[in-house]
């Protein structure tokens, strides 16, 4: 379609496809440790890991803190960004922070001291306000970006699903790279969710090139040009494909695992960046037939 | 206007509104000031009590502030330390006060009003101030070094005032339907007055339907918005008009009542190309009732034939002078034309036929304003720089007025009308009775020329173009060649005021270098560093606009009145007005007295004898603006300052047809007269360079002859051809951060364009880095490719054209492009002075920039950088 | 109370960008900051070329997704239809600028208030006046020159306009300007499918 030869225009007064850099680096770091730090905590929080838990607490907690930080424009005022959970992902989002390092805390302090039991009702509901805050800071990021008619690209339902699919799959990885022994259970969660990253990946290419403008201009930048090499490699590559043979043929070998695992979250860490990178603003209008 | 003492917004913070008139380009749109409580300019608006303007802003006017604000303003006079002078040395300026810079600008001066006047080179550019410009006729000096003007005025302004008695021209967007734009941007880019103008035509497209066609090489913003955009290629416009006069007077479709009797059209020309004139001088036409000659203004005259002939009067051979017109245009097909123009000749049938239709001739349409009763001619051919810029001015200009000729629409409603440049008083009537019914002809609309010598006493040898407007490029040509011009004097000393001839002038920079280097002292005075500036001994910083008193009119279409400036704020620096500058060093160099009688003259006083200025008194700006605006309207200042301007609608007549009842000249016979004059005096003075002076050039008509450009080498394949658009035009704007920021976001300003399959022919892509030469210069630049462009031609932006100086404000690029002009006599009219500007060129890749180019902070880094994606950008 | 919106007549836009200059003076916008751009689109091949000028400002939507996922409340809209960003409150987070289908959203970073229009590092007595509006850091746009319209003026870009291109007024009002030219001339709103509702028209 005729709109489709509209360049991408940087900052001229051409009628074109605009980058988004709004949110860049730092909010893609942000958004990688928010929603791999829950993702750890609540698959450890399944599994009963304390020190897994208390490992995704520190990640969301410090690193995302830090890198969402480094991105706000007033960094100081942050704390007004709870204001508005009516209507605001950000605004929940960050109350499940809230939620997730409180609950979540006292979960892993609980179980380190011991001072209830861990099948008191109190530590019961405790552990449900946990895992449902993580739910929320594991999917909160997507969701907003879902919200976004202007950006197309990530105008689907399948991005808060992505966001979910991702932190798991990260949380997964990095215990079984970390705690070689739950290789038993967790390989086939590992492969699973895999799977289902592919899945999530393929369907939103597809829809991207047959949605709107913007999208289309963004999944040919992923897969077509200029972010098509980190997109294929890393991405879909060492993010998907890697792991899935390396989990399948040897998963259980320690370093097997580590390998995968860092495959993973270099895919993960890549499509974080690149959701932000390829994210296009649609030109208003065009009069080209 | 409302103010709010927590206002956020600039313009309604608590403050005061100053009534007064912009200064971003050369006219004069009216303004209001916004000055905050604390004395900042935080806010310029234009005026909406003016019918000009009608209170808009281009946006260079919008831009003025950060003009004032400026960091690299002159704060004080300056002497340079540095005796090496080069465009971006360190002139190592060392603060000076007035009395010191004074005297020494003043102490060389009279060294050369000692020995020899014409030692001093003027460059005293501006419009808005003519005071200024006229002031080295205080001792007789018509040298001439401005680059202002010459490109787009210097064969325009001599032809309207042969056509018009006016300085300028435009079509009329109160009643035009037929409105067509040949190498201009009338009413929409550029020219007279561009917020109100395109104010005008707007509302004439829009609201009465107004048809335009643009003719130009380039899809300019006036094709855009037009109906029609006929490509053309460049320098092919002369011929182009004569292409549709060709098919109007061969079909017919002229208005011949108009051409009978409101023009010279049909009066008898000789083979010698003068009027047949009886013993006293009278001219004939030929009654074609009667058969036979008669007087222009016998009675009986039943019908005076436009075509006929050769009959024999006064025992010559003649015919009427349309006849020869006609004659001419036998070689003007449209069929034969289309080989240089490459307009499809169905084309200019078409364009012919739908003009003679919209203009109403058939049914000889009128109207009726204010009571007066007048043809209606509402189609006109407009025209300005990019197609009357070249070397047979003179003629292109004649074309063009021709087509409007034909159709009858000479300064009438709905037509092509003349423009006057500053009426001085309101009653001040610009057309005057010349011989045989016909107007008075005022070719000089700048001021007077000086008269012919040998050996030259002007540097630009002025002295031999008595129809001309000065052609400062001829400065360089005698420069390098003294001897053959056989000046007897050397310029070594400059005084420049509002003026950076070394920015635009025509010719290689290197060469114009040579001839900075050669003068001995330079005086500047300027508000910001410039390509001039850099050479300057001493610098005299100005006011700017916020600082300083002015009263002028200058060449608004459709309105007329003065228009004040005031101070809006106290100097911000330790500056003076230029007239302060320039009275003073008249009294110190002893020409006070000689100034102001000139000023007496060049502006008007001496029509009010209680307004002269008397003897022995520096005027201030203040004082001359007071009198300036008395002479208008009889209104002291205090009326001004509170009502800003006394601009109305044009008074009709003066606007519509003022010569009522006079003949207009169609041929302009003065052309043969004034050639034969010089040619005798040339001759009786033995001047050396006579055999190639270019007497062919004079032409009461004109013909379809081709320019020189046109014979340029062959391995010269592209006609380059520069461009501005209304943020970068009539002014400089290229130092302002806020223009920077519109222009170079502006797909068309930030790149050499070429048409796509042309530059796929020459094996170019876009952002290739190129040499682009002409037989006379090189420039380097960066491809960019439309479709919006002639295949035959180069376009290079105005916005490419600022040097590396000393100042970080200015982005460079790789060289004007009237470094690729040239400056000899070969392609200057020799009617006018009028210099070509367009260049044949071929371009070279290059694999990287030429070493002298990588300095950074170029145009082409700025465009780099926006192209990224992500906002704002680093300096 | 009325409910402001604006019409663009793409029939009169020349492209100056004098908007774009009148903007800059009336808000003091810091280096790279534009609440209004003009745009042009060319096309076609030659000779038959095509060139729209096509001003663009924040829509001022009745539905606007910035207001709805600004986390602060920073973002509001006033009773007349004006959308607003406060900024006491504004922690530039930049939700809005993505959420905003248009791209009218403008991040005043940190380093344009120091460097400066000029890049010398010192601000001018107009910048000096104008800055203190803003808060660097947060992330805004176009306020249809709200304090000007609260004094029964017209916004700074719609005052200067060499052609009258742009048309502000009362969208409740069948007669006002705007609404007469949406009404005769066919305006329309840019990208109604992302449901904004915005209340900026373009005729041609």
């Amino acid at each position: 379609m005729a709109i489709n030869d509209l360049p991408i225009v940087g900052d001229s007064f051409a009628l074109g496809y605009r980058f988004q850099r709004y949110w860049d680096t730092p909010m893609a770091n942000a958004f990688f440790f928010g929603e791999l730090g829950a993702g750890l905590f609540f698959v450890s929080l399944l599994l009963g890991s304390a020190q897994g838990m208390l490992a995704g607490l520190l990640i969301t907690g410090l690193l995302k803190t830090y890198f969402h930080l480094s991105h706000m424009g007033v960094p100081k005022r942050s704390w007004r960004a709870i204001m508005r959970p009516d209507r605001s992902w950000v605004s929940r989002g960050l109350l499940g922070i809230v939620g997730l390092m409180g609950f979540g805390g006292a979960t892993v302090l609980i179980a380190w001291t011991g001072i209830l039991a861990p099948d008191s009702l109190l530590v019961l509901l405790l552990k449900f306000a946990a895992g449902a805050a993580a739910l929320v800071v594991m999917t909160y990021q997507g969701l907003a970006m879902s919200h976004s008619t202007a950006i197309a690209f990530w105008n689907t339902g399948l991005m808060p699903v992505a966001s979910l699919a991702y932190a798991m799959t990260g949380g997964v990885m990095l215990l079984l790279a970390a705690v070689p022994e739950s290789a038993q259970s967790l390989l086939p969660v590992a492969l699973l969710l895999h799977l289902c990253i592919a899945a999530i990946l393929l369907s939103m290419l597809h829809a991207a090139r047959h949605g709107s403008p913007g999208a289309r201009k963004s999944a040919e930048l992923l897969t077509r040009t200029t972010y098509a090499k980190w997109f294929l490699v890393l991405v879909c590559g060492a993010g998907v494909l890697l792991p899935v043979l390396l989990l399948w043929l040897a998963g259980s070998v320690p370093t097997v695992a580590l390998t995968a695992a860092a495959g993973t979250l270099a895919g993960y860490y890549t499509f974080r960046l690149l959701v932000f990178k390829a994210g296009v603003y649609e030109p208003i209008m065009s009069f080209r037939p | 206007m409302v103010a709010t003492p927590d206002a956020v917004h600039n313009s309604i913070k608590p403050g005061r509104w100053v009534r007064s008139t912009c200064k971003m380009c050369l006219h004069s749109c009216t303004n209001l000031i916004h000055v905050t409580d604390d004395g900042v300019i935080n806010k310029v608006e234009g005026d909406p009590t003016n019918p000009s303007n009608r209170g808009k802003l281009c946006p260079k006017g919008n831009s003025a502030i950060m003009r004032h604000y400026d960091p690299n303003r002159f704060t004080q006079p300056l002497k340079r330390t540095n005796p090496e002078k080069g465009p971006n040395i360190d002139p190592k300026w060392v603060p000076i006060s007035w009395d010191e810079a004074l005297t020494l600008v003043a102490d060389k001066l009279k060294d050369c009003l000692q020995t020899d006047p014409r030692r001093i080179i003027p460059s005293l550019e501006d419009f808005q101030k003519m005071n200024i410009w006229v002031w080295p006729l205080a001792f007789g000096n018509f040298n001439f070094f401005q680059s202002g003007g010459t490109m787009c005025g210097g064969a325009y302004h001599p032809v309207n005032g042969y056509v018009h008695s006016a300085f300028a021209a435009a079509n009329d967007p109160k009643y035009c339907n037929f409105w067509l734009n040949n190498g201009t941007g009338d009413g929409f880019s550029s020219h007279l007055h561009a917020a109100a103008q395109s104010s005008w035509v707007a509302d004439a497209r829009v609201e009465r339907g107004m048809r335009c066609v643009t003719v130009e090489p380039r899809f300019s913003i006036s094709a855009a918005k037009s109906e029609e955009w006929v490509p053309i290629r460049p320098a092919t416009d002369r011929q182009f008009a004569l292409s549709m006069c060709h098919v109007m007077v061969s079909e017919g479709w002229c208005d011949y009542k108009s051409l009978r009797k409101d023009t010279n059209a049909p009066y008898l020309v000789g083979d010698d190309g003068y009027f047949i004139r009886n013993a006293d001088g009278k001219t004939y036409v030929w009654d074609s009732v009667d058969n036979r000659a008669k007087l222009w203004d016998d009675p009986s005259v039943g019908e005076a034939a436009l075509e006929g002939g050769a009959w024999t009067v006064e025992g010559k051979p003649c015919k009427p002078a349309f006849q020869r017109f006609r004659d001419i245009l036998a070689d003007c097909s449209p069929e034969a034309m289309e080989k240089l123009t490459t307009v499809p000749p169905a084309t200019v049938r078409r364009l012919a036929k739908e003009m003679y239709d919209a203009a109403g001739i058939a049914a000889d349409a009128k109207i009726e304003i204010d009571g007066r009763v007048m043809p209606l001619r509402p189609a006109a051919y407009n025209y300005y720089r990019g197609a009357q810029g070249h070397k047979l001015g003179f003629q292109a200009n004649h074309a063009f007025k021709m087509v409007n000729f034909l159709l009858g629409c000479i300064d009438a409603p709905g037509g092509h009308l003349g423009v006057t440049l500053d009426d001085q008083w309101v009653d001040h009537s610009h057309i005057a009775p010349g011989e045989n019914g016909m107007i008075k002809p005022t070719p000089h609309q700048l001021g007077p020329v000086p008269p012919f010598a040998y050996p030259p006493n002007t540097f630009q040898l002025m002295d031999y173009f008595p129809v001309g407007v000065h052609p400062p490029h001829l400065n360089l040509e005698v420069f390098l060649n003294p001897e053959k011009y056989g000046v007897e004097f050397r310029p070594d000393t400059m005084i420049i005021c509002h003026s950076n001839p070394i920015w635009a002038m025509q010719g290689p920079r290197e060469k114009w270098f040579e001839f900075m280097r050669s003068m001995k002292f330079i005086a500047v005075s300027d508000i910001i560093p410039t390509e001039t500036t850099q050479w300057a001994d001493v610098i005299l910083p100005s006011h700017d606009m916020f600082e300083s008193w002015n009263m002028t009119m200058i060449e608004p279409p459709h309105t007329e009145g003065m228009c004040m400036r005031q101070p809006a704020v106290e100097p911000l620096y330790n500056t003076k007005s230029e007239e302060d500058i320039f009275s003073d060093l008249a009294e110190r160099i002893g020409v006070l007295d000689s100034y102001n009688e000139v000023l007496n003259f060049a502006l008007g006083f001496v029509q009010k004898p209680e307004l002269k200025l008397q003897p022995g008194i520096k005027y201030t700006d203040k004082e001359i603006a007071r009198r300036k605006g008395l002479l208008w309207n009889g209104k002291d200042l205090d009326w001004y300052v509170e009502h800003g301007h006394a601009v109305t609608e044009r008074r009709l007549d003066k606007w519509y047809r003022p010569w009522e009842g006079m003949r207009l000249h169609f041929y302009i016979e003065d052309m043969v007269g004034i050639r034969d004059d010089l040619k005798q005096k040339m001759e009786a003075a033995k001047v050396p360079f006579r055999h190639e002076w270019a007497w062919e050039d004079y032409q009461p008509l004109p013909t379809p002859r081709l320019d020189p450009v046109h014979s340029e080498p062959p391995e010269y394949d592209l006609y380059g051809m520069f461009f501005k658009d209304i943020q970068i035009n009539f002014g400089e704007s290229l130092s302002n951060p806020w223009i920077q920021d519109i222009v170079y976001r502006d797909p068309v300003h930030i790149a050499l364009m070429l048409n796509p399959k042309t530059a796929a022919k020459q094996g170019l892509k876009p952002l290739d880095i190129v040499k682009v030469e002409s037989p006379y210069g090189k420039i380097f630049g960066r491809i960019g490719v439309s479709e919006g462009w002639h295949p035959d031609a180069l376009g290079v932006s105005n916005a490419l054209s600022r040097a590396k100086i000393h100042s970080k404000g200015i982005k460079h690029a790789g060289g004007h492009f009237n470094d690729l002009l040239p400056y000899d006599l070969r392609n200057t009219d020799g009617v006018t002075g009028q210099p070509e500007t367009v260049c044949k060129v071929r371009i070279t890749k290059l694999p990287d920039w030429p070493e002298h180019l990588k300095m950074g902070g170029s145009v082409y880094d700025l465009v780099d950088e926006l192209a990224k994606p992500g906002k704002g950008r680093k300096h | 109370m009325a409910r402001y919106g604006m019409v663009f007549d793409l029939k009169r836009c020349i492209g100056c960008n004098a908007c774009v200059v009148a903007c800059k003076q009336e808000n003091a916008l810091p280096e790279g900051v534009f609440f209004t751009r003009t745009l042009s689109e060319e096309y076609g091949v030659y000779p038959a070329v095509n060139r729209v000028y096509i001003p663009t400002l924040c829509n001022h939507c009745e539905d606007a997704p910035c207001e709805k996922v600004c986390p602060s409340g920073a973002t509001y809209t006033r009773p007349d239809g004006i959308v607003m960003v406060n900024p006491e409150t504004c922690i530039g987070c930049g939700s809005c600028a993505v959420a905003c289908p248009y791209d009218q959203r403008s991040e005043m970073k940190a380093e344009s208030f120091k460097d400066g229009l000029f890049g010398t590092g010192e601000l001018t007595p107009f910048e000096q006046q104008g800055y203190p509006r803003y808060t660097p850091g947060m992330v805004t746009k176009c306020d249809f020159c709200s304090g000007r319209v609260d004094a029964g003026l017209d916004p700074a870009c719609v005052v200067t306009c060499p052609t009258e291109a742009r048309i502000f007024g009362d969208l409740d009002d069948p007669e006002s300007k705007p609404s007469q030219l949406i009404r005769e001339r066919n305006g329309r709103p840019p990208l109604p499918e992302k449901n904004t509702r915005p209340k900026v028209y373009y005729i041609d």
